[in-house]
Formats: C-alpha cells, sequence, structure tokens
C-alpha cells in the first residue's frame, strides 16, 4: 500500500509580480513617498526628498504615512497615492 | 441617502409584501465579505416570513464567483446600471436597508457593526414574526466593527466595475485538501522535510488516515475555512488545520482548541500580519485557562514554558507549522526576525488556576471564568525574575520592577505592555498579605519608573520625554514606564518549588499594533 499523505500547504500557486515600469528620468517628475510611521521616518524623508529634487530634478513629491507601521498600509491611504496621478511611489523605510 | 420614513424604491424581482431587509454589497468589499455569511444565518432563522434580498454593485461574472465562494445563499439582485443603488443612494457598502410590509423604509445600517447588524436583525425577526436572533455572536473571528466601502455610485465612473483582486479572506467554503501518494523508496519523514512540511524538527506524516481520525473529532466539513492566514492569507480549512495538527503530533481531541485557535490569531485585533513580519522577538504566546486543561493535559506548573506535556507543546507547534505554511511566515523569508524567539517551535502554557487565588486571565478579557478559554499575546520570550528572600508582597514585588522598566528599551515609556506570570511561591506571599492581582497591577504600574538620570544622552526613548509623566519612586524623580495599569497583565504558573516568576514584554500594543485576545473553547 503506497503512503498517501494531506498536503498541509497552502497550494495556491503564486506567481511573481512583474516589476512596474521604469521611469526614463526624475526630471520633471512627481513622486509619492510611504512613511511608514517608524520613528525617525520624517528625518530621513526630509533629507531624501531635498536630494530627489536638488540631484535629480525632482518637480514634487507627495508625502504620505501609514496610520502605524505594524499594519498594512489602509485602503485610504493608498487610494491617496493613486489618485495623486503620481509618477512613481517609493515605500520607504526609517528606523 | 434614504432616510426612515420613505417610500422603499422598486427593485427589480422583490416584492415588498413581506418584510424586506435589501443588502447592497460589492464583490471586492471586505467588510461585505464579512458581512454576507451573517445574512445567511439571519435568512434561515426568518424563513419564508421576509425577504432578504443581497444586491450586488458588480458584473454577473464577479457577483457569481463571489456567491460561489462564499457563499451566498440568499437570492442575489445583479444592480446592472447602478439604478437601484442610485435609488437608495447609500453612502457607502455594505449597506442594510429594512423594509416593513407598508414598503416603509424603517431603519438602515451602514458598514459593519455586530451590535448594528443585531438590532436590525431583531427588528426583522419581529416583524416577521419568527423567534428572535442575533446572528453576529461574540467570538466567531470577525471584528467587532468594520468601515465599509464608498457605494460604487459614488466612486468615479472608471472605478465601477473594476475586477476584484484582493484575495477573498471571508470566503468560507474552500477546495480539500491534494494528496500525495509516496513511492516505496521515498521515507516519509524526509519527504515532508524535503518539500517544506515543516519546521526543521521532523514531523509525523500527515498520511490520509491520522488526518481522517483528527476530522471524526470536529462535526466541521473538511473543506469549511475557518479563516485565512496572514500574511499570505492561505485558507485555513479544518482539513488544513487537521493536517497541520497530525504533523504536529496533536491528538486528535485538539481539534476543539485548534478551531478557536484559528480563529483568535486570525481575529484582526491580534494583528498576526505585523507580528510575522516584524524584526522584533515577538510570537504568539497561548494561555490556556479552565476545565480543558485538565480534559487534555496541559502543564501548568514546573517547566510550563518548555517540553514538558504533549498537549501545550503539540498545540504551540499546530499554531506555528500553520503561520508557516498558511501563513507564509517562513524564517529568512516573510519572518525575519532579527533574533528569533524559541517559542516559534511551541509557546504554550496553561494557567495554574489550582494555586491562584485570583480570577482566571480570560476573564480580564471577557470570557466567563467557568468555561474553557485560550487567550493569545504577542510577546518576546519570559525574563526571569528572582526573589528569595522577601517576606512581604510590596518587598517581592520590588523585585519585578526593575525588570518591567527594562522592557522594549529601558528608557522607552508608555509605548509597551507586559505580561506578569506569577509563580506559586511568590503568588503565596502576595496571598498572605491580601493583595489582589489589581493590588498587584497597581503597585508594579506606581512603582516602575526610568531614573531622570538616565536620559543624559540621545538614546531610544530620550526624544519623547516631553510625552513621559514624570513622578517620585522612594524619593527618586523618574518617568513612569507605563501608560497605565491596564498595560500590565497578571497570570499564575509554574511549579511548587522554587520561588521565580517572569515578564514578558509585548510587541507594538494596543489599536495599532497587537492587541490581546480571549476566545472560549467548547465543551467536549
Amino acid at each position: 500500500m503506497p503512503t498517501v499523505l494531506v498536503n498541509p500547504l497552502d497550494e495556491r500557486v503564486h506567481q511573481d509580480a512583474k516589476p512596474a515600469p521604469r521611469l526614463d528620468t526624475l526630471k520633471g517628475k512627481s513622486l509619492a513617498l510611504l512613511d511608514i510611521s517608524k520613528p525617525g521616518g520624517s528625518v530621513f524623508f526630509d533629507r531624501l526628498e531635498t536630494l530627489l529634487k536638488e540631484r535629480y530634478g525632482v518637480a514634487s513629491i507627495l508625502r504620505i504615512a501609514k496610520p502605524t507601521f505594524a499594519k498594512p498600509a489602509p485602503d485610504d491611504v493608498l487610494a491617496k497615492i493613486r489618485d495623486a496621478q503620481v509618477h512613481a511611489a517609493i515605500e520607504a523605510l526609517a528606523d | 441617502m434614504l432616510e426612515p420614513g420613505a417610500e422603499a424604491p422598486a427593485i427589480e424581482g422583490v416584492e415588498f409584501s413581506r418584510p424586506t431587509l435589501i443588502a447592497f454589497f460589492e464583490t471586492d468589499c471586505p467588510t461585505c465579505r464579512l458581512t454576507l455569511p451573517y445574512l445567511n444565518k439571519l435568512s434561515d432563522a426568518v424563513g419564508d416570513n421576509a425577504n432578504i434580498v443581497a444586491v450586488s454593485q458588480d458584473s454577473d461574472c464577479a457577483t457569481e464567483e463571489l456567491a460561489k465562494s462564499l457563499p451566498i445563499e440568499i437570492p442575489i439582485h445583479i444592480d446592472r446600471g447602478l439604478i437601484a443603488s442610485r435609488a437608495y443612494d447609500p453612502l457607502a457598502v455594505p449597506t442594510l436597508f429594512l423594509v416593513d410590509r407598508g414598503r416603509r423604509l424603517v431603519a438602515t445600517s451602514t458598514a459593519f457593526d455586530k451590535a448594528e447588524f443585531n438590532r436590525i436583525a431583531r427588528q426583522l425577526c419581529e416583524f416577521s414574526g419568527a423567534d428572535v436572533v442575533e446572528p453576529a455572536g461574540p467570538h466567531d473571528g470577525n471584528p467587532e466593527s468594520k468601515p465599509g466601502c464608498t457605494s460604487r455610485h459614488l466612486e468615479a465612473e472608471s472605478d465601477a466595475a473594476a475586477p476584484p483582486t484582493a484575495v477573498n479572506v471571508y470566503s468560507k467554503r474552500g477546495e480539500r485538501a491534494g494528496r500525495v501518494e509516496l513511492s516505496d523508496s521515498d521515507d516519509p519523514y524526509e519527504y515532508c522535510y524535503e518539500r517544506g512540511f515543516g519546521d526543521p524538527l521532523p514531523v509525523v506524516p500527515p498520511t490520509v488516515v491520522r488526518v481522517e481520525r483528527m476530522l471524526a473529532a470536529t462535526d466541521l466539513a473538511p473543506e469549511e475555512i475557518i479563516a485565512h492566514v496572514p500574511p499570505s492569507f492561505g485558507a485555513a480549512t479544518v482539513e488544513k488545520i487537521a493536517a497541520n495538527a497530525v504533523m504536529a503530533g496533536c491528538k486528535p481531541e485538539m481539534m476543539r482548541v485548534l478551531i478557536p485557535l484559528v480563529r483568535a490569531v486570525c481575529d484582526e485585533r491580534l494583528d498576526i500580519h505585523g507580528v510575522q513580519g516584524t524584526t522584533h522577538f515577538a510570537a504568539p504566546l497561548v494561555i490556556v485557562n479552565g476545565p480543558v486543561r485538565e480534559q487534555l493535559g496541559f502543564a501548568s506548573g514546573s517547566n510550563v514554558f518548555s517540553n514538558v506535556a504533549r498537549a501545550n507543546s503539540t498545540l504551540g507547534r499546530a499554531l506555528q507549522l500553520m503561520l508557516r505554511n498558511l501563513g507564509g511566515a517562513k524564517p529568512g523569508e516573510i519572518d525575519m526576525s532579527t533574533l528569533g524567539n524559541a517559542g516559534k517551535f511551541s509557546f504554550v502554557i496553561a494557567e495554574n488556576e489550582e494555586v491562584s487565588p485570583w480570577e482566571p486571565l480570560c476573564e480580564n478579557f471577557g470570557v466567563d471564568s467557568s468555561r474553557s478559554a485560550l487567550t493569545l499575546y504577542c510577546c518576546e520570550p519570559p525574563r526571569g525574575v528572582s526573589e528569595h528572600k522577601a517576606r512581604s508582597a510590596e518587598v517581592l514585588l520590588r523585585a519585578f520592577c526593575p525588570v518591567l522598566a527594562n522592557l522594549w528599551s529601558h528608557r522607552t515609556c508608555l509605548k509597551h505592555e507586559a505580561l506578569v506570570v506569577i509563580g506559586p511561591e511568590h503568588v503565596a506571599t502576595l496571598k498572605h498579605n491580601g493583595f489582589s492581582k489589581q493590588n498587584v497591577i497597581d503597585y508594579l504600574y506606581e512603582n516602575t519608573g526610568i531614573p531622570l538620570s538616565e536620559y543624559d544622552d540621545d538614546g531610544e526613548g530620550t526624544q519623547l520625554t516631553d510625552h513621559y509623566e514624570q513622578c517620585v519612586i522612594r524619593g527618586v524623580p523618574c518617568y513612569r514606564k507605563f501608560g497605565s495599569p491596564e498595560s500590565i497583565r497578571v497570570v499564575v504558573a509554574g511549579g511548587p518549588a522554587g520561588k521565580f516568576s517572569a515578564v514578558l514584554g509585548s510587541w507594538q500594543p494596543g489599536k495599532r499594533g497587537s492587541q490581546i485576545v480571549s476566545y472560549p473553547i467548547d465543551s467536549e
């Protein structure tokens, strides 16, 4: 009698998501920076924003924060990024 | 939105000759998916004496798929062109509209709230002459309330009828688990290891015979989904729970604990999603109360945190296997904890209620002390407290304060919680001095602080002192460690010999992190 096992795993087939198309240039683009609300995040993002604008010519930056780093971004936070129609978004970390 | 008192607008195919409950929903709205199964229950209660109609704001295809997966057992009207949606004008979904026999709108409820839902359910039962039911009971794994989504007719045109992309985390019917036939040359133990069925220790191969034995211990259907396990949201069907329980070494009678355990660990308040992704030490600790301790052999005495009893070790291991196999939290992938936690093999204790002079822990979280229950608390490993000479409660408790003061980072105040596990010999001292559980908590709260003199550089916690509360503890100016006495929880456990206790620090607690949850365990 062959041994037959019951599969204990999640059997869904996961497919790798394709990375979003990359921008040819940052110059003149609008970006969103998602602050996950870790302590010190604002310091990090202030510097990042300055560098993106001064060094790479980014036109505008939308700063948005999750209410807590301990949970996924709620729908309204994601909707704000989507509705802002920015060219790219960066989900950045800081600690 | 249509207000009570108005005449209910027509909906194709709906007769208003009976009391009618109309529920607007979207197929990709998590709150709608949470609400619809309660309408199935309500429909069973009122039978033919009332209409319950679900109005879908999405396409036939998306609606049919959701109806099959949840399932939705009540009649569905697909609101093509959002005609009914514009007439009733709900601001969000789900929205319930209760209509009496005279076609008059008498009540509405938007989004999900158990108390609100039950209020509408009671009214519908009364209108229809059915026995009154409250379908949205406590401890079923669903939150007390949850915000809804904007109604389709109020969304921008391009968003209407967008295809659902999210995992349907509220579906209740899954697939049967796949079968794997091994060849004669396969060693079942090695096969399970190589396929990544378990943790690095050998597992009991989940043969069909063993899993069926486990399934025979419950009345639930094998394909019923108890919860979807974050962060990957794999479906914990009864059969998958049974297979993982077999691998962990559980006996079949453990199924009655495993079912509420899976509900509890996926309760949104516990935020296992965040716990599985953190670099912190946190792991879910299970604390068992009530008659089930003796019935299934849970240890609450000596060595309670270690390898002392099959019930403790196998229940905790089954939970961890499910978090890994169904939730996807594999070490080195989603679980990137810096140092980890030995509790990720198994982390289950029972309260030593026999030596405790106080109410059991589950009663502090809403489960009656006469019932069996499990409580989940996400925390770091135990930190020991040793005090062998103290003869009074105050002197004894002073030994706990420096350990509590060091939780998380010693100069970070107000943000974290603690579970204090008090050993029987220490309990005896506290009992001798007439200390109630609340007396213990109040003493620890009042006497745990960080001296102001510690804040002489820019280390963690020093930037937030404007928010801290100053106090004086034994003549020393301090910042108070805890935000309130409720940040400290007390449980009694451990063996009769040894003046030892333990403190377990929380991960991010509260509504912005992980909250403690207690679930009742059904009797045999």
